[in-house]
């Protein structure tokens, strides 16, 4: 015969309560572990994404730069000219490829943008780094019904994008620094028109004989836009380098958009193969922090499973002392009908509820934990770029992890004072 | 009900050996009251345990309610303790973290395919009250009388509602007047169709027995 599990349950449930301190005291050791455990993974997860946020790296981008020293058509090296980007585009697990062309006539804005209520400081005239990027790029990006194609000569706007990045830059550091109004944040820019003089330099010696009035259209925010750049229609950069006589001694970049993430490795190499190196800046940054992010989680984690571990390890010895001290009341119970089995499955039983409940408890104590950790950067910690509202990250395998860890530890550390009590002999233990 | 036949209990002690039980034969029919008696140390807990199914290791050869438990793995064991067999101890043995009510349940919650569990607590309270308990329901054993602790333990013994019932010293840790109370109940369950077997020293209650059965040297007289 074996106990209906509802008996077992219950009489589990009855020796819990019986002997609610060492029930308090080992739920206690579980519920560290287990809030430990979802602290530090929701910690890295948060801290992660908010790594991404900082560094979008798209993982299957790749950007061509001409080398620093280049044999030139020799090995196929040289120019990133049109010629170089088709050889770039024909690369085996290359989808797309889309230059990019730096302006090289000046352009500078002495006026706020039309439209934003803004307190642009008096006297004040910036310059504006510009990059001609193919609209394919970044396709899709284009907001309010504008397009990202080149207007043609004297045909209204020219359209432009900005980083995602550089609104949130610009408002922690920049505006605070120049006590100007901070720019709202989101697509309520787009459409924003800003006046500025085409060959205009703020160096004097670079300002262009022929400077014309024009305005750029803030049409899209992309994180495929250089953060402290501005970009424009390749179209639009070709035709004011032509217009001003200088000569494009081919493309500044190539960005290359591989298939499969998986295959941007097997591009690079053989970009490099061709003679061209690459631009690893903020893919190269994005990695190392999110390795570095990836390996502080991973060892806080650990160290969370360690606590976990220690935390089975005190169940089982607090079991195994309480079995002991109640061999006289497990002979009972199999004089009354419980097998082995029965006896088993109660200690199992409760060493399973005391790992659920410090389950349950630590990972709603991580939440609030959290929530305190959250409050005090938000008091303590000054209001850098891309500070993030929440420093964790709670999807729901978070709390699940660590009941399910809890409770797999503690029936874990079950196992042996379970064993134990099946191991009681009733006639010798009642004699 | 009972049938003990040549039944031999060995003990290990490291290297030595020591029989405690050497060839007992014992019958009890339903509703017979036997007292076992002998000295301490004869071996009378142990042939009780090896009647109640809680001692599996032994020779000899064993009947009760007509099933030989040399031929019984552990479950079923376990079961014809659960259903068939109550037991009785002298120090109560009531797990003390249990209400009176709820250590009279104790049997039927382990039973397999068991009533309900508010079945079962009315069972256990018309026990409770069959042995003047009912007013004591929700007492914990600590709270209770030595007196009350053995009805209880005797409620518990009877809820299952067996055919056996072993006593071991039921009377040892008890006044002269509960002892003589805790007797009395035994015949009535006895007079009821209840075989009862009863391990004592004492004289009052081997003298309350139809039959009272010697232990000495490892066997019956």
């Amino acid at each position: 015969m074996t106990a209906r599990a509802g008996g077992v349950l219950w009489i589990a449930r009855a020796n819990l309560r019986s002997d609610l301190r060492s029930t308090l005291v080992n739920a206690a050791a579980a519920t560290v572990g287990a809030a430990a455990l979802a602290f530090f993974v929701a910690l890295g997860l948060g801290v992660g994404d908010a790594a991404r946020r900082m560094f979008p790296a798209d993982a299957r981008l790749v950007d061509v730069v001409p080398a620093g020293v280049s044999l030139g058509g020799v090995l196929g090296g040289g120019e990133l000219d049109d010629a170089a980007v088709a050889r770039l585009r024909a690369l085996p697990g290359v989808e797309a490829a889309w230059p990019r062309l730096t302006l090289r006539v000046p352009i500078a804005a002495g006026q706020a943008p039309e439209g934003l209520r803004y307190n642009w400081p008096p006297g004040l005239t910036v310059q504006v780094p510009v990059l001609g990027v193919d609209p394919g790029l970044l396709a899709g990006a284009a907001e309010g019904g504008f397009s990202f194609e080149d207007p043609g000569d004297d045909a209204g706007p020219i359209p432009v994008m900005l980083s995602r990045r550089l609104i949130e830059v610009y408002n922690k550091t920049i505006a605070p620094s120049w006590n100007v109004r901070k720019l709202p944040m989101g697509l309520s820019l787009v459409g924003l028109q800003l006046p500025v003089q085409v060959g205009y330099s703020i160096v004097p010696q670079k300002t262009e004989d022929r400077i014309f009035e024009s305005r750029l259209r803030l049409v899209g925010l992309s994180d495929r836009v250089p953060l402290y750049m501005l970009a424009m229609p390749l179209g639009t950069v070709r035709r004011l380098n032509r217009e001003y006589g200088k000569v494009d001694a081919g493309y500044t970049q190539v960005t290359l958009l591989a298939r499969r993430p998986e295959d941007a490795p097997i591009v690079a190499a053989a970009v490099r193969r061709m003679g061209f190196a690459l631009d690893e800046g903020e893919r190269a940054t994005a990695e190392r922090v999110g390795t570095v992010v990836a390996v502080t989680t991973l060892a806080l984690a650990l160290l969370a499973t360690l606590m976990v571990a220690l935390a089975a390890l005190a169940i089982a010895q607090s079991l195994s002392a309480n079995v002991r001290a109640r061999a006289r009341e497990i002979a009972i119970l199999r004089a009354v009908g419980a097998t082995p089995a029965d006896v088993r499955g109660i200690i199992l039983v409760e060493g399973g509820v005391v790992g659920l409940a410090g389950g349950l408890l630590g990972a709603a104590g991580a939440r609030l934990a959290a929530l305190g950790a959250d409050r005090l950067a938000a008091r303590l910690l000054p209001d850098f770029p891309f500070r993030p509202e929440t420093f964790f990250s709670f999807p729901a395998w978070v709390p699940a992890l660590a009941v399910a860890v809890a409770l797999g530890a503690a029936i874990l550390g079950a196992l042996a004072p379970a064993a134990l009590a099946a191991r009681v002999d009733p006639a010798r233990t009642l004699a | 009900m009972i049938a003990l036949r040549a039944i031999t209990k060995t003990f290990h002690d490291g290297s030595q050996e020591v029989q405690v039980l050497r060839g007992v034969d014992l019958e009890a029919a339903p509703g017979e009251l036997v007292a076992i008696v002998g000295q301490s140390g004869s071996g009378k807990s142990t042939l009780l345990y090896v009647a109640g199914a809680l001692d599996g290791d032994f020779g000899g050869e064993a009947i009760v309610a007509g099933r030989s438990l040399r031929a019984m793995s552990e479950r079923d064991r376990a079961e014809l303790r659960n259903r068939r067999i109550g037991f009785v101890f002298q120090s109560f043995n009531l797990l003390p973290g249990l209400s009176a009510l709820e250590n009279v349940m104790l049997p039927g919650v382990l039973r397999r395919g068991g009533e309900p569990f508010e079945g079962l607590r009315e069972r256990a309270r018309a026990a409770l009250a069959r042995v003047g308990m009912g007013d004591k329901a929700t007492a914990r054993p600590a709270r209770l009388s030595g007196g009350e602790r053995q009805r209880v333990a005797i409620a518990r013994a009877l809820a299952a509602g067996p055919a056996l019932l072993l006593a071991d010293e039921p009377t040892g840790n008890l006044d002269a007047t509960t002892g003589e109370g805790i007797i009395r109940l035994f015949r009535e369950l006895a007079a009821g169709g209840l075989t009862v077997l009863v391990v004592t020293h004492e004289e009052r209650v081997s003298r309350a027995a139809e039959r009272v059965l010697h232990l000495q040297d490892g066997r019956l007289s």
